[in-house]
């Protein structure tokens, strides 16, 4: 009886914290894919806060995953940090970092955040962007 | 060979048409087969009217949009070998930094025929390893391993430009009797080769025919016209693969090794060193053609130049895709 009422504990104890895990989670897409200089730690902050780049010579991919809300710009921290493109990609923020799990690996891939820009403001930039390219055409047939 | 955009065409000549923008080879021709006979009767009319004008020099300018791009690739798996059960919901193209899921079209290519170049350094510098090796390649691509010979052609290269060995009808001892004696002091034409292989290969063949150039060297160029980025550009306009086998020591990086791994990154072929074993370039060879595949999609970017591309996995990380390292896209004047 004892053993029962223990296991019941525990499980009411960590509801709540299987809930929090799964509410931290968010989803997105992979939208834009480039292999761009990589960032040493140090001069994150400093490219957080409009800074230069400093390349180092080596390249790593360079992400934008698009959610409902916001849109990140991510980089990975090896040359190699590859992310599967699939449809959803799933994910965690965590001091400055966004933390993807990549498949079956045991534990989560960590990407620098470079930018953040919010949805409205981006689809904004997508649209003029198409149409000055859509202007270009027409002045070039014409 | 990079298409021009238009052509502006006297009337009373035949009226072609010619793809607007990206590269010829790589982009538009399901949406040209589509649209094939509206153009054409179109085209027709044009021309009738043309005929019933004489003494009107004016030049039409006909152009065509081109929307789609189409990329030809292989997939290996972990063992790095050809995965020929692929979906299109396996991977993603990532077109000029743009990721690209959604396809117009998803095929398997079933290439029935290979057409192939084999390029081979006589220079010095390779002479003592190469004798053995060109052997052993030559009895592998013979008849019997499926590539008829007039299909396959022999260049070899030292001094100041390419010579044609034999051309469609290679056979094996025949053609290493004709292999030129190496003098002293060889010179390297490396990228002028390619671009005469290249140049060799670029008939347009029919739809179910792979090139492929097979290439022996140290990858030193010593005295080429052309530079690595023609030689590149004119494999990728000819659409062939090039398959190249190092023939310095693979232990020992050089920037020879290098060069070659480029060549075949950059056209989705594939290096090996000599010591390896020349059967596995043929096997590569027949595998890559039975385990390739034929996307096309919508031209994601209008944007002039150069469209890098890379295809990558959706789930399964191990995959590892081979195309052409990119295309060019121009636009309409």
């Amino acid at each position: 009886m004892k053993r029962w009422l223990l296991l019941a504990v525990l499980l009411c104890s960590s509801l709540p914290f299987l809930l929090a895990q799964t509410r931290t989670h968010q989803s997105g897409t992979i939208v834009r894919m480039r292999m761009a200089d990589c960032i040493p730690q140090h001069r994150i902050m400093a490219a957080l806060s409009g800074g230069r780049k400093v390349p180092t010579g080596e390249l790593c991919p360079e992400y934008v995953l698009v959610t409902d809300k916001v849109v990140y710009t991510i980089v990975g921290k090896e040359s190699d940090q590859l992310l599967p493109l699939a449809e959803i990609t799933r994910f965690r923020l965590q001091h400055n970092e966004m933390l993807i799990r990549i498949d079956d690996a045991n534990r989560e891939s960590r990407f620098h955040v470079l930018a953040m820009t919010l949805r409205p403001e981006w689809d904004r930039q997508q649209r003029r962007a198409e149409e000055e390219e859509a202007a270009v055409m027409t002045e070039g047939r014409q | 060979m990079l298409s021009g955009q238009t052509q502006r065409l006297p009337q009373r000549k035949t009226p072609k048409v010619l793809h607007e923008g990206a590269d010829e080879a790589a982009v538009g021709r399901t949406s040209t087969a589509r649209r094939r006979w509206p153009v054409s009767l179109f085209l027709l009319a044009c021309s009738g009217l043309a005929l019933g004008a004489p003494g009107d020099t004016a030049e039409v300018t006909y152009r065509a949009n081109v929307t789609e791009v189409r990329l030809t690739f292989s997939a290996t798996d972990q063992n790095n070998h050809g995965v020929a059960t692929l979906q299109a919901v396996d991977f993603a193209v990532v077109d000029r930094d743009i990721v690209v899921r959604d396809f117009q079209s998803f095929t398997r290519t079933g290439w029935t025929k290979l057409q192939v170049v084999v390029l081979i350094d006589t220079s010095e510098s390779v002479a003592p390893r190469l004798r053995q090796e060109i052997t052993d390649t030559l009895r592998v691509i013979s008849p019997d391993a499926g590539i008829p010979e007039e299909d396959l052609s022999l260049v070899s290269f030292h001094g100041i430009e390419p010579s044609l060995i034999c051309a469609g009808n290679c056979r094996a001892s025949r053609a290493l009797d004709e292999l030129p004696a190496v003098e002293a002091g060889g010179l390297t034409p490396l990228f002028d080769s390619v671009v005469f292989a290249a140049a060799l290969l670029a008939q347009p063949g029919d739809s179910e025919t792979r090139k492929v150039l097979i290439l022996f060297s140290d990858g030193e160029d010593t005295i080429s016209r052309h530079s690595a980025a023609d030689a590149t550009a004119a494999a990728l306009a000819s659409e062939l693969r090039i398959y190249a086998v190092g023939l310095k020591n693979a232990a020992d990086p050089s920037p020879g090794t290098a060069i070659l791994r480029n060549l075949a990154g950059a056209t989705g072929g594939r290096f090996f060193a000599a010591r390896e074993g020349t059967s596995k370039v043929l096997d590569a060879v027949l595998e890559d053609a039975h385990a390739t595949f034929t996307v096309t999609y919508k031209l994601p970017s209008r944007a002039a130049g150069f469209h890098p591309v890379r295809i990558l996995p959706t789930h399964d990380a191990n995959l590892q895709f081979r195309c052409r390292r990119g295309y060019y896209y121009t636009r309409g004047r």
